[in-house]
């Protein structure tokens, strides 16, 4: 396997956690609901993920139960915002630090204090027949782990469901004019919550994946940021399906290459290549933003019986 | 007073006993409506008297707390709009309830129950929207995107998705504002078809002309409740008005708002007789001034000139660059080319704090948005704007023993309803709130005062207190410029008219050459004339 | 014809003495419910662990006051803490988010490592004042950054401050182990800064005079946000930005300049800490004040005069909380819980409030 092939492949495989995690920030930015406890609840998937699948071995329901904990956290959010018209940015600060404090706690409380601690198998690779064996293309995209799989077609159920359907045309609704939808009869909270369920279960199967990939374990600080980029993200993919899952190749270059540099030696000291994701995503979003439109009341609560606010 | 019993076998729709209140406020208290079939049925009374609370109720957007609803001698129940619609009950409100990124078709069709596997099907709704559309002569394009729709065609939206849903009631909240009187008529011969394919019509105005032209019926409210109910054959605006306002004290003293517009008006305002600015100086003077709007394209591009004394209006439909005008002459909105000058003082690129020092006033259109810090007290917001100034200040810090001062004197002189000086903006209504942002602007003597709609949504009251506060301000050498959407209200209150469509100027007149007609003419586009 | 009464509007009286009395006393109930119903929940769930919520408690409240070395130990731990909680609080007046309070304050730390380490030997009423004033520039010019990049390109500030954060880690891990690394100490660590640049100890257990450092600075704060012409400006923004500038006031400056101060005073936290704490750059050194300092200005419902009070509590809790993982076996995590707790049931305790008097009316 030459170079590019290998290097594609490992892009690939690093889209997954950025695509999950800003679909589910997308998912519920588009009715409305702007969550900023990525980075907490993609921890909590970790270390979830980690801990049910070495209790019961098995990756499937270390996922499962992952990102059931994330929708749960979600639900909560998009049900405060909702009926209790609390502000969504004190709720989500609020909820990473719950989650993350969750995260840790959960671990130690399993696992305890270890120099060596257990190891849960990563998820295996799965070819597709006939497609793996394409040059190039085959290598890189259809001889990866399921969770690979999913997230491309995620992307593509999503996009079906934003723009083709009934559904969609009520969910968006939502997050552009809540008070239209509400006078033709869409339910907005409902709408916003199970979206914002939707999104938290998405964050927190980004966070399962990366010990089921990467480490076989959780570690503290495994997530290094990527909550945050996922918010990132879905702004520069302006809120759209499609695009998000255009840009999240960008956002795991930077990380592929990051990693690449270091191992390659390059005359820079590693401390600064560690920085790339970071600054290329300030730099991109400083001339991406342009474009980009965000959905009308997204971060806002709505409230029906208000009198001043339209 | 004819108290009319409705035509016809049993009323298509009855409102019994309604009660709402908000916190501490009642809104409604026990109001009867009854609606006969075939009817457009005139709901009328200044704002806060109710109206649209009550179509809201209707309408479930608000929940009553006592009160009971019979459509076509069904009671029924009505918990949200979901309810309202199922019971063929269709709502127009004032401000449109559209998804501006939506086109024509999606936003009539969304809340429906259309299928969507594999995908949905628009084209065939299109093509069904259209075929509405010819049949009610409500014209528009279904493909449009709503956001690029003048508002006039934004409301042909509106109805279309009442009749898309198959309403038998259809209500229309305050319809004709922002509308020309060419649109307006167009609008009436509109309502007439759907009355006589066996709809009935709610119309909610605040305007006797307007009920007297196209009702069959009239209910009138005031303060909460229902004052009576009128055929409009047995009534008259004399009549109207003493029903809208209550004690005949104070007809006379707001007698010019409930009749604006009216063939005769009853009264005249107290400086009407005495204009004699004909020849005052120019204080302001601006040529060329270009704003952009947020988009940043060009929307206004306007040369004017303001007398001392004088009080000169912009006419216009809604989003003809009203909003960049008002600010850029406000010194809230850069301008990109011109120059702006009162008393000889180019003020044009500098910051909007220099505007305020030397005495340019502006009383925004969306006053809740523009015009107060809600969460803070009457005493902070009146400090707004002067906190750099030396009256509330001392060293760096702000003296707010004076400011207090200054608020209490406030609340006296502009008779602002407020249980003390630190109550927070946000409790008090629309019409107190506006008294608020008056106090602010006349408390630095302004030379020049911008008003934008400053009357939309107040009360009876609180509308007359603004007419005799600008007026007040002109005779004492201010030049005025007033921004409005109304009609009635620039022609009662201008010497001068100037119409602008696109951003431009496209015609003036004078006191005297007033004609609604030719001015809703120049308002539509539909000649350049000088 | 009816006459009618006009809708009666009754807000509730603020202005009255008493009912300011009352104001007040509702507001300390909702944390006195909310510290208790947090308690009592993360109780439950100590007891499901298998441990007894009461040892867990009686460690927390109390290390902070058995022993002198314990309440020394707190206040060092108060004084980052409010400094922090205020670097978030003064952006949130004017409705800005400003996460990045760890990389500024990292970042002003480096900068007076920095600075301690090159002119070591100055005499102290030259390199003390330096070390300070260079962490809290290095502050206020990190700030700065996420500040031009909201203003000027528009992003949302609580990315661009938060994905500084990351950067500032590079950087301290660059010069704790690649500039002035010490190799004995095994861990990314800069050699120690000159004496003259170590902030005087006073009593016994020693305590450094950051505190009282600390200690003007939020009282100042409370002063400036009140009374000051900037102070009005900020609170106009942030209770409405529109109004804010259409009545002259510059926004965007307001919104940066506020961001600017908060890095500052992270900046100064970091400085304190290399100056008073540590003696220099520890790779790691923010812990998570960063997430504390949130908490704090959230609880404190951005109210600058109760900052320094939940922050004390806030440090006994943490002072506490390792005490309690040795004595009681519980993970000190279960603190950070506790705290998202109070936090979240004082924001319901709104809501129930709320209806409460509605109901009662």
């Amino acid at each position: 396997m030459n170079e590019v092939t290998s290097f594609l492949q490992l892009v690939v495989t690093a889209m997954v956690p950025f695509i999950l995690a800003a679909q589910g920030t997308m998912i519920a930015g588009r009715a409305g609901v702007f969550n900023v406890a990525q980075e907490g609840l993609m921890m909590l998937g970790a270390s979830v993920g980690f801990l049910v699948s070495l209790t019961f071995g098995g990756n499937l329901v270390g996922l499962v139960v992952a990102g059931l904990g994330g929708g749960l956290f979600g639900w909560f959010l998009g049900w405060v915002t909702t009926r209790f018209r609390l502000d969504q940015f004190v709720i989500g600060l609020a909820l990473f630090f719950a989650a993350a404090g969750l995260a840790s706690l959960l671990y130690k409380v399993v696992i305890g204090v270890t120099l060596q601690p257990p190891l849960i198998p990563t998820l295996d690779d799965l070819s597709v027949p006939g497609l793996s064996a394409i040059p190039l293309v085959g290598p890189v995209l259809f001889q990866q782990s399921a969770m690979v799989y999913f997230a491309f077609l995620l992307s593509g159920g999503l996009y079906w469901l934003l723009y083709k359907t009934n559904h969609g045309l009520k969910l968006r609704s939502v997050g552009e004019n809540p008070k239209a939808a509400d006078s033709l009869g869409v339910n907005v909270a409902r709408t916003r919550i199970w979206c914002s369920a939707a999104g938290g279960a998405l964050m927190a199967l980004a966070g399962a994946y990366l010990p089921m990939t990467y480490t076989g374990t959780y570690t503290e600080g495994m997530v290094a940021g990527r909550g945050w980029l996922a918010i990132a993200l879905a702004f520069f993919g302006g809120w759209r399906p499609q695009y998000i899952l255009a840009g999240s190749a960008f956002f795991a270059g930077m990380e592929v290459l990051a990693l690449r540099v270091q191992v390659g030696g390059l005359d820079v000291p590693h401390q600064f290549i560690s920085m790339l994701p970071y600054v290329a995503t300030l730099l991109v979003m400083m001339f991406a933003l342009r474009w980009a439109r965000i959905p009308a009341f997204l971060g806002r609560n709505y409230d029906r019986e208000s009198r001043t606010s339209h | 007073m004819t108290e009319n019993s409705s035509p016809g076998p049993r009323p298509l729709l009855h409102m019994d006993g309604i009660r709402k209140t908000f916190g501490p406020v009642v809104a409604l208290d026990g109001v009867d409506l009854t609606v006969g079939r075939n009817e457009v049925h005139g709901l009328l009374g200044g704002n806060g008297a109710g109206k649209t609370t009550l179509m809201n109720v209707l309408y479930g957007l608000y929940r009553a707390d006592e009160g009971i609803v019979t459509l076509d001698g069904q009671e029924v129940v009505i918990r949200d709009p979901r309810d309202a619609i199922s019971h063929g009950i269709g709502m127009v409100h004032q401000n449109f309830l559209q998804v501006d990124t939506y086109s024509v078709t999606e936003n009539i069709v969304l809340g429906t129950e259309l299928p969507s596997w594999p995908s949905m099907d628009l084209k065939g709704q299109a093509e069904r929207i259209a075929e509405l559309s010819t049949r009610f002569g409500l014209s528009v394009d279904p493909l449009a995107t709503v956001a690029d729709l003048s508002v006039g065609l934004r409301q042909r939206v509106e109805i279309l998705k009442a009749l898309y849903r198959g309403a038998k009631v259809l209500v229309l909240d305050e319809p004709t504002t922002n509308l020309t009187p060419q649109e307006v008529d167009s609008l009436f011969g509109s309502l007439r078809a759907i009355v006589d394919e066996g709809m009935s019509v709610v119309f909610i105005t605040h305007k006797i002309r307007e009920t007297m032209a196209v009702c069959d019926t009239l209910t009138v409210m005031r303060d909460g409740r229902r004052v009576g109910t009128v055929a409009r054959r047995g009534t008259t605006p004399t009549e109207l008005a003493g029903l809208m306002v209550g004690d005949d004290a104070m007809v006379r003293r707001v007698t010019e708002v409930v009749t604006a517009g009216m063939a005769a008006p009853v009264g005249r305002g107290p400086t009407v007789d005495a204009y004699a600015a004909g020849d005052a100086p120019e204080r302001v003077v601006v040529s060329g001034l270009l704003a952009h709007n947020d988009h940043g394209v060009p929307a206004a591009d306007v040369s004017l000139s303001v007398r001392g004394g004088e009080i000169v209006g912009i006419a216009g439909v809604a989003g003809n660059g009203q909003v960049e005008l008002a600010e850029a002459l406000a010194g809230v909105r850069p301008t990109a080319a011109g120059s702006m000058s009162l008393d000889g003082r180019d003020l044009a690129g500098s910051p909007t704090a220099t505007w305020l020092d030397g005495g340019v006033a502006y009383v925004p259109e969306d006053r809740h948005r523009d015009g107060i810090l809600p969460s803070e007290s009457i005493v902070e917001n009146l400090v707004l704007g002067a906190q750099r100034g030396r009256r509330f200040r001392s060293g760096p810090f702000l003296d707010w023993r004076r400011a207090r001062q200054h608020a209490e004197s406030s609340i006296r002189a502009f008779s602002i309803k407020a249980p003390s000086a630190s109550t927070p903006a946000a409790q008090l209504s629309g019409g107190n709130i506006q008294r608020i942002i008056l106090a602010r602007a006349f408390s630095h003597e302004p030379g020049f005062l911008i008003l934008h709609n400053p009357t939309r949504g107040l009360d009876i009251p609180s509308t007359q207190f603004v007419y005799d506060r600008t007026r007040a301000a002109a005779a004492s050498g201010t030049a005025v410029l007033l921004i409005s959407e109304d009609l009635d209200e620039l022609t009662n209150l201008c010497d001068r008219i100037l119409v602008v469509y696109s951003g431009r100027i496209v015609g003036e007149r004078r006191r005297g050459e007033y004609d609604q007609y030719e001015l809703g003419h120049l308002m539509a586009g539909l000649e350049e004339s000088a | 014809m009816t006459t009618t009464t006009a809708p009666v509007q009754t807000p509730p009286r603020t202005e009255t003495r008493a009912g300011r009395g009352n104001a007040l006393a509702r507001q300390v109930l909702a944390y006195v419910v909310a510290v208790l119903m947090a308690f009592v929940v993360a109780g439950i769930i100590i007891a499901a662990l298998g441990h007894n919520p009461f040892d867990a408690y009686r460690a927390i409240v109390t290390t902070s006051f058995k022993s002198g070395f314990g309440l020394v130990e707190t206040v060092h731990k108060w004084v980052p803490l409010v400094l922090l909680a205020l670097a978030f609080t003064i952006p949130l007046a004017a409705g800005k988010y400003n996460i990045g309070g760890e990389g500024q304050l990292l970042v002003g730390a480096t900068a007076s490592a920095a600075a301690g380490i090159l002119l070591a030997d100055l005499p102290i009423y030259v390199l003390l004042p330096l070390v300070l004033v260079c962490g809290v520039l290095a502050g206020a010019v990190f700030a700065w950054v996420a500040a031009w990049l909201m203003d000027r390109f528009g992003i949302n500030e609580i990315l661009s401050t938060v994905l500084l954060n990351f950067v500032s880690f590079g950087i301290v891990d660059y010069v704790a182990s690649e500039v002035w690394s010490d190799p004995a100490a095994g861990h990314p660590t800069t050699i120690p800064i000159g004496e003259g640049g170590l902030l005087p100890l006073v009593g016994r257990p020693p305590m450094h005079l950051g505190v009282l450092l600390a200690v003007l600075v939020a009282a100042a704060v409370v002063v400036v946000m009140r009374r000051s012409v900037p102070g009005f400006e900020l609170r106009a923004v942030g209770a409405n930005a529109r109004a804010a500038q259409v009545h002259g006031i510059r926004v965007g400056r307001v919104a940066v300049g506020s961001l600017v101060v908060g890095g500052a005073l992270a900046g100064l936290a970091g400085a304190i800490e290399v100056a008073g704490v540590h003696g220099k750059l520890i790779e790691g050194m923010q812990s998570n004040y960063l997430l504390l300092g949130i908490i704090i200005g959230l609880i404190a419902r951005g109210n600058a005069l109760a900052v320094p009070f939940v922050a004390f509590g806030i440090a006994v809790l943490e002072v506490g909380s390792s005490a309690m993982q040795r004595s009681a076996g519980v993970p000190s995590e279960m603190v950070l819980i506790v705290e998202a707790l109070i936090l979240l049931f004082l924001l319901f305790s709104d809501v129930v409030g709320a209806r409460l008097r509605r109901s009662s009316r």
